[in-house]
């Protein structure tokens, strides 16, 4: 295979093809329906991480055992005239019975010595015997807590998850919410408003509802909350606390000083699914910092809204949301642990908690 | 409840948030200039798109033009879609970034004007919440350097009582060595060091970042690198444009002032240093900076001997028939500037002793180029009999700095079949490939960097003189024989002239083709 690519090319040492890898990327997905949609997104994160792909296509439906493979190469042209930069793919398919050994069918098409990420892409089955066996020869999990079909009880078992410590999780979600924090976080880069820090007494976020689960607080909206709560050092009270569709309330206390957290949903729209649409936090001397998005016009705006004066600083920028493919190749650029993730998730599986779902 | 001063931003811990700068109110004297347009208000724009520009920040422009703000943003709006990439930008996030931009019409030797400006500050930081945190970036002329730091100074404003205050100064700094020195001198009167920027913009390119990590987090090469196995290096810094409507410019020039002395030795002085204790900035400019004092000193045998000055006739570059030096647009008729140079560098120290660093850089030259080459020793015995072995040279290992940025290693395999031919080998890593990412502009990386307080990419006043104390005896010695120089001696579209070529091959080496 390699020698019929160089030889096509010709000449090859000037514009020849070179075989790259820098991590094994293991891809779990339930149907061969998924496939077209994996091979796009594919194409993104071979440009950024040359890698062996291994795509494991699941039938668990079926009766009739069946585990048949095959190769192919996936190359990167950056650069008219550049060098071609390629990488394989091998493609698994396992029905039935031989779908929870499966994974035996990888480990030995691992590259050895770099990195193996596991990309679990549908509900991560803790319990399925396949996750296991993955998860184990895996330096890291890839899930998406947007893909959750229970939300509430989902993210708990994550947070259990991540706290026995076992497994090295990325959630494609939590990437989501980079830019929401980043633009939350620059707020308190001003050193005059440092101090509002701990006069908090207000956090409101409006999310669009889950899709897949219409009721249920959006993850997004939770880990954000969550990751605020734990930067701060709040601890969450379990009085007063409250969950009804579409809405939650929750009390959490700075060293005694009381904060009161909304998570609120608005009106369901397409494309949104379980996008955070504002962000406020309210001190209180009345000064408002928010981070509001356009999501029709494609637009961040930011702004400090500050007490008396009603002095308003901000600034509208452009949200570009990043392709899946994007996505999951900033996680690929990560291998040690995400302790400010852990810390999110698990204030927001406490949160959870006090409210007894 | 009073709260405690909190002297961190605490939402700022973990690994993914990446460096936001602090609120500042950015001061461009030369506003109205090319430098302004073409790459320091696209890289704002760049770094506010970006998200890693907070929105208490403000832009102040300052030239003699008369313009008013409206004027002013919409020059700059005209030069963001002609200069970026994006070639549109959207209104409402132009109109926010804008808002902070403004114009004072100015005169860079005028008192008066400094104090109107100490007074537009003190509004900007009220209405943009800048903090008192300045940023003066000198995009003029090199003769007002030491004017506008002087009134700046006058004027109070290189004061550090509320807020930071930095200084970034373009490029040429000096034009000698006592003309740098006099320039450091000038400024320091007013400013600490701590506070000076000066830019290189070679320093802000990716790669030139990435060779502190290749030497330095890999382990395998460290050990090799000193004279028990490189036999040489090889520095080429080559360009195929000319002097581009800057002839006046480069006349009082030449390539050893505006490329070797400062750039080159930049990236030289990374090859060669010795490890830093830590990646500080001081950490890392000490080590440059001793590696430079090892330098040996050019007298005038060296100069005739392992040096060669160069300019261009007439030829062509990429098929199209291009003029020489001597007929570009402001260029004398008998113009002795050099436009090629190379240079032979050793370093007297224990790691380099015997190891020659041969540069060479110019315009007008064969193909768009920055690399290093690390030539290895020749294996002390051959095994495989002088026909196995003609095909085969050392192993190399070449950096690229610019374009195509990336790493090759060169080694010797066995072709395969009955007899035993060996055959060399590259063995191939490419920056942009491995990491498929669209490298920042080096004026968006600087820009940051001095925002953030990080001067690890600007060179220090120590190293700009020492740039020159080296490069002044060559300068002198060429300047002293002027009408030695038979000029035109390379061809443009060449790799330089042939004494260049002539000098490694009586040492038995001779140069890589790029
Ligand atoms: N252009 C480049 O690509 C480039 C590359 C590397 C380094 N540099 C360096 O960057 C600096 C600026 O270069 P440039 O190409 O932008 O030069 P330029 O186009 O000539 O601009 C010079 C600026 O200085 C202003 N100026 C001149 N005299 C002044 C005075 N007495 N008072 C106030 N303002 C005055 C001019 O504005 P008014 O005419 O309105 O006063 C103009 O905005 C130079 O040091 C250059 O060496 C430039």
């Amino acid at each position: 295979m390699w020698a019929e690519m160089s030889a096509s090319k010709g000449d090859g040492q000037a514009a020849g093809v070179v075989r790259a890898c820098v991590l094994n990327l293991v891809v779990y997905v339930a149907g061969k329906e998924e496939c077209p949609e994996v091979n796009d997104l594919l194409e993104d994160v071979v440009e950024r991480h040359p890698c062996r792909a291994v795509l494991l296509v699941v039938n668990r439906a079926a009766t009739e055992p069946r585990l048949e493979a095959f190769v192919s190469t996936r190359c990167q042209l950056s650069a008219p005239a550049a060098k071609r930069i390629c990488g394989e793919q091998i493609t698994i398919e396992a029905d039935g019975p031989v779908v929870d050994t499966a994974s035996t069918a990888v480990t030995p098409l691992l590259v050895p010595d770099v990195p193996v990420f596991l990309w679990w892409k549908d509900i991560p089955h803790y319990e399925d015997k396949l996750f296991d066996r993955l998860a184990e020869m895996s330096d890291r999990v890839v899930i998406d807590s947007a893909s959750f079909d229970h939300p509430h009880k989902d993210m708990l078992r994550l947070a259990e998850i991540l706290k026995e410590g076992n497994l090295r999780v990325s959630d494609l979600n939590w990437g989501r919410l980079t830019s929401w924090r980043s633009l939350v976080a620059s707020f308190w880069d001003v050193a005059d408003y440092r101090q509002s820090l701990a006069q908090i007494e207000r956090v409101a976020i409006e999310y669009d509802p889950p899709d897949a689960s219409h009721d249920e607080i959006a993850p997004k909206a939770l880990l954000a909350l969550g990751w605020i709560a734990s930067c701060l050092g709040w601890e969450v009270l379990a009085d007063d606390s409250s969950l009804e569709a579409g809405r939650a309330h929750f009390k959490l206390s700075d060293g005694g000083r009381e904060i009161e957290a909304v998570l609120a949903a608005t009106d369901d729209v397409a494309g949104r699914d379980g996008m955070i649409t504002s962000l406020t936090l309210r001190t209180a001397a009345g000064d408002e910092f928010f981070v509001v998005l356009r999501h029709n016009e494609g637009k961040l705006e930011t702004g400090a809204r500050l007490g008396g004066d009603g002095q308003k600083v901000g600034r509208v920028l452009a949200y570009e949301a990043r392709s899946e493919g994007q996505r999951l190749s900033a996680e690929l650029d990560i291998l040690s642990r995400d302790e400010v993730f852990e810390s999110a998730a698990e204030v927001a599986a406490r949160m959870l908690s006090s409210v007894a779902v | 409840m009073q709260a405690a001063t909190v002297v961190e931003n605490p939402m700022r811990a973990g690994m993914r948030l990446e460096r936001t700068a602090e609120p500042c109110a950015v001061v461009i004297f030369g506003a109205s200039g090319d430098l302004a347009k073409r790459k320091l208000i696209p890289a704002l724009y760049r770094l506010v798109q970006e998200h890693l520009l907070p929105a208490e920040f403000a832009i102040i422009g300052l030239g003699r033009t008369a313009m008013t703000d409206e004027e002013f943003r919409d020059k700059m709006k005209a030069s963001v879609v002609e200069f970026s990439e994006a070639k549109s930008v959207d209104e409402e996030v132009w109109q926010s970034f804008a808002g902070g931009m403004q114009f004072l019409p100015s005169n860079i030797d005028q008192p008066e004007c400094y104090g109107e400006l100490a007074k537009l500050l003190e509004q900007v930081d009220k209405e943009h919440g800048t903090q008192g945190n300045r940023l003066f970036y000198l995009s003029v002329a090199p003769e007002f350097y030491a004017e506008a730091v002087r009134q700046l100074g006058e004027a109070g404003l290189t004061k550090q009582d509320k807020g930071w205050v930095r200084v970034i100064i373009e490029k040429p700094f000096g034009t000698s060595l006592d003309s740098a020195r006099e320039l450091n001198q000038q400024i320091l009167r007013y400013l600490d060091e701590s506070q000076i920027y000066r830019i290189d913009h070679y320093l802000g390119k990716e790669t030139v970042q990435n060779l502190l990590v290749f030497r330095f987090a890999n382990g395998i090469y460290e050990p090799l690198w000193n004279r028990q196995y490189i036999d040489h290096v090889q520095i080429t810094n080559a360009e195929t444009v000319g002097v581009e409507g800057r002839g006046g410019y480069y006349e009082k020039s030449g390539v050893v002032r505006d490329m070797i002395q400062n750039h080159v030795f930049q990236v030289l002085s990374i090859v060669a240093m010795e490890p830093p204790a830590s990646l500080s900035s001081e950490d890392v400019r000490d080590e440059k900076i001793k590696a430079m004092h090892s330098a040996r000193a050019f007298t005038p045998e060296r100069v005739a001997a392992e040096c060669v000055r160069g300019q261009y006739g007439a030829g062509s570059i990429g098929g199209k028939p291009v003029p020489g030096y001597r007929e570009e647009q402001g260029v004398a008729p008998d113009s002795t500037t050099e436009t090629f140079a190379m240079v032979t560098m050793w370093f007297d120290n224990w790691r380099w002793s015997g190891v020659p660093f041969y540069i060479r850089s110019g315009k007008r030259l064969a193909k768009r180029v920055t690399e290093i080459a690390i030539q290895f020793r020749q294996v002390p015995h051959q095994l495989f009999g002088a026909a196995a072995m003609e095909q085969v040279s050392p192993n190399q290992l070449v950096i690229r700095i610019q374009p195509d940025e990336g790493i090759t290693m060169r080694v010797a395999a066995k072709v395969p079949g009955q007899v035993t031919r060996i055959r060399d080998v590259n063995m191939d890593f490419r920056y942009g490939a491995s990491f498929g990412v669209q490298l920042a502009e080096a004026y968006e990386r600087l820009i940051l960097d001095c925002i953030l307080g990080d001067s690890t990419l600007y060179a220090r006043k120590d190293m700009t003189e020492r740039g020159w104390e080296i490069v002044m005896p060559i300068l002198d010695y060429w300047a002293a024989r002027k009408s030695e120089a038979d000029f035109p001696n390379y061809e443009a579209g060449s790799w330089g002239p042939e004494e260049s070529f002539h000098i490694l091959e009586q040492q038995g080496r001779h140069w890589r083709r790029p």
